[in-house]
């Protein structure tokens, strides 16, 4: 059996094309160097160990002024299987997943998805509230949505004019 | 059997599959999360089956923080080649994991030969 593959999701760190222009790759880098210097003591998300039968499932994060959104690509996960926990500055998934036709035996010839379990610990951009946190499982996409705590708000700093 | 891809667009992404020759069917597994069960289009042609999982666009809230997987819709196709049943090929897909049964003939399914004694 062969294969062509043309381009793997995983693989791909953003959409193609997104960095089109000299201004979108200045604006990337800019990111990136934000968020080394910000958060110097977090490993990146790609420096995460991964444990001998384990995988990690690929993740979106998004904010609001109000909300944290995390989006995890689990497919084939009954949603009873995963356990999602947050802290203030930390959400953690996790779970198992199996295969349902493991019955088959041997007649597998081919397998490229990923079984066993699986454990994702995510820094939070900013502290949220545990008791509001909510998660909805859907067409193999997991969607957890934080809400900020409200002392963990932004403070604008007046700077102070001196005497020269 | 041979796998195949075909990008219809940029934005189109293969999906990681299994595939299992259970003797009397071949059984696809194919992971297409977020892609819309109802839209899903898998069509057998000429001894090639064609997969094809439309997923609506990302819809961002707010300020991306990290964006480790791209959106697209799922397209791959498989050369299987001659000895299936077309009319009874079924599909059906689950949290995010489509499964099709692609069924032999009859004719040229495995069978176990009883012998007999003289």
């Amino acid at each position: 059996m062969s294969l062509i593959p043309f381009r793997t999701k995983r693989a791909t760190g953003m959409e193609p094309g997104s960095l089109a222009t000299l201004a979108d790759f200045r604006n990337e880098m800019n990111r990136l160097f934000e968020g080394f210097f910000s958060r110097p003591l977090q490993m990146p998300a790609w420096f995460e160990t991964v444990e001998p039968g384990q995988w990690l499932p690929s993740i979106d994060v998004s904010e609001t002024d109000k909300q944290i959104h995390v989006r995890a690509e689990l497919p084939g996960i009954e949603p009873n299987d995963v356990d999602v926990s947050v802290s203030e500055d930390r959400l953690v998934i996790a779970g198992q997943k199996t295969c349902a036709k493991e019955e088959a035996g041997e007649g597998w010839t081919h397998r490229e998805s990923h079984y066993g379990s699986f454990s994702r610990a995510i820094p939070l951009p900013e502290a949220v509230d545990p008791a509001k946190v909510t998660a909805r499982y859907d067409k193999g996409v997991l969607t957890v949505e934080l809400t900020k705590s409200p002392t963990s708000t932004s403070r604008k700093v007046p700077v102070l004019a001196g005497s020269t | 059997m041979t796998t195949e891809t075909q990008p219809q667009t940029e934005l189109t992404f293969r999906p990681d599959v299994d595939i299992c020759d259970c003797g009397n069917e071949v059984l696809i597994v194919a992971d297409v999360p977020g892609a819309n069960p109802g839209a899903i289009d898998v069509s057998f042609d000429d001894g090639v089956l064609s997969v094809h999982a439309p997923v609506a666009a990302r819809t961002l809230s707010g300020r991306a923080l990290q964006q480790e997987y791209g959106i697209g819709d799922y397209c791959r196709s498989f050369k299987l080649g001659e000895g299936f049943d077309a009319s009874l090929i079924s599909a059906e897909c689950r949290r995010g994991v489509l499964e099709i049964h692609v069924p032999r003939l009859a004719s040229v399914r495995p069978r176990k030969i009883a012998v007999r004694t003289a």
